[in-house]
């Protein structure tokens, strides 16, 4: 899925560094940072977003499934390991899920146009959800990240089951999240300087220019 | 809130990276196996007698700011509505331990430090690299998007107010933010490329971390409480 430009070198058993190009290694740290700082500017802002998978979204456009799936696992792990909460690793198989998702979407051409990134992103946000809340309900007795957690505290106030207010908040932010994100995403492949897009060929098929 | 390494000279610090991760780890698990409330409480307190005895003690502020809002909600939702407060002590003290703990394995384990205990036990360069790289490129990115939001303030950008202008600033941020990651890729490969990086020679591990038969010991003791908690928590 477009990760043959990012995996190159000898087969050598000696060192294995050499399957993986300078140019993955750069990107995903990046990408890892992207996540990390959107996701704490979308915790500060109080809204109910997450934004801590656009890294991961661009990657699976840029590099394909592999490269995100690491992204993804290596974002769980340093935000694990750099705020201390554990919330982050328990959410693992979600990031993982949206890895695949997206390098899914991008193959399908799924940022080729507003309503194709909204569909997209709506229906990722749905399975995530699905994979999230039982997460944050049986791990986490239903307490996350600041937005998800203030509404299920509201439903849970207003007299719904636990159970329903997790799954009802975490659809509900999920929808919202995995929309914008992809929407994002799309805004960002058609922004990139010619420069920069001609060095992913992944960015023309996600935005169905040649198929 | 992040926290990154803290200089000191404690014996987490002097000890083997995979000993203090083994140890930070093995109190963050120990919080999820022990019966909730005394168990996490008691983990807890473990945690927080490490922090001081290692030097690090300044890893409790962040700890106490992160973990503030869980105490805050599962009291709310556990405590006063569905009146289980037991409940909600036990699920916050198990994620204030977990948090101490990750927290003061981040400030006594070097990235690089890391990087070389890696490289040293096998692991391929890339993968030592990535970790290392993605602890390391965090506080940049903070900084960035900081420096980005005042940017965008001084160009009239709101942060407050209703949601759809608190999205805006999203977008406002999220742009150049990524934009500008992007465009440091090329920089950034270039670099490792002038490094060596798949040339497909093997590398040099110029300061490996010491294993000493101690750390070994530790680990191997942190392993065998872990079972006995499970024995324990699970007969």
């Amino acid at each position: 899925m477009g990760s043959s430009i990012l995996f190159e070198g000898t087969t050598s058993k000696r060192n294995r560094t050499d399957h993986v190009s300078p140019r993955l290694l750069a990107l995903i740290p990046l990408a890892i940072g992207i996540n990390l700082a959107l996701g704490q500017f979308a915790a500060a802002t109080a809204l109910p977003l997450f934004l801590d998978t656009v890294g991961t979204v661009l990657v699976a456009v840029l590099a394909g499934l592999a490269p995100a799936l690491l992204t993804g696992l290596i974002s769980q792990v340093v935000f694990t390991l750099v705020t201390g909460n554990v919330t982050w690793l328990a959410f693992l198989p979600v990031q993982l899920f949206i890895a695949a998702y997206a390098a899914l979407a991008a193959d399908r051409a799924g940022f080729a146009s507003v309503r194709r990134a909204v569909v997209g992103g709506l229906g990722l946000g749905a399975l995530a959800a699905t994979i999230a809340a039982p997460i944050a309900y049986f791990a986490f007795g239903g307490v996350t990240s600041g937005g998800v957690t203030v509404v299920t505290a509201a439903l849970t106030g207003l007299g719904v089951p636990l159970h329903w207010a997790v799954f009802a908040s975490s659809l509900s932010n999920d929808l919202l999240d995995k929309t914008i994100t992809f929407l994002l995403v799309r805004t960002i492949l058609v922004t990139l300087p010619r420069r920069v897009a001609s060095r992913f060929p992944g960015v023309s098929r996600a935005l169905g220019l040649h198929r | 809130m992040t926290v990154g390494y803290l200089p000191g000279a404690g014996f987490l610090h002097r000890a083997h990276p995979f000993t203090a991760m083994a140890i930070g780890g093995g109190v963050a698990v120990l919080a999820f196996l022990l019966a909730p409330p005394a168990g996490p409480l008691a983990v807890l307190a473990l945690g927080v007698a490490l922090a001081m005895a290692a030097g690090v003690w300044r890893v409790l502020i962040p700890a106490a700011v992160i973990s503030g809002p869980f105490w805050v909600f599962l009291f709310a939702i556990h405590g006063l509505f569905r009146e289980a407060p037991l409940t909600a002590l036990g699920l916050s003290a198990r994620m204030t331990a977990s948090i101490v703990a990750f927290l003061l394995v981040i400030a006594v384990v070097h990235p690089g430090r890391l990087v070389e205990a890696l490289l040293a036990r096998g692991v391929p360069f890339a993968a030592a690299y990535l970790l290392a790289a993605a602890i390391q490129i965090v506080p940049r990115f903070q900084n960035r998007a900081r420096a980005i939001l005042d940017a965008q303030r001084c160009r009239g950008l709101r942060l407050r107010g209703s949601p759809l202008r608190r999205v805006r600033a999203v977008v406002a941020l999220a742009i150049p933010l990524v934009l500008s990651a992007l465009a440091e890729v090329d920089e950034h490969a270039l670099a490792l490329e002038t490094r060596g990086v798949g040339t497909g020679k093997r590398r040099t591990i110029l300061h490996p971390p010491v294993d000493t038969p101690l750390d070994r010991a530790i680990r191997w003791a942190v392993l065998g409480v872990l079972a006995v908690a499970v024995l324990v928590t699970y007969p």
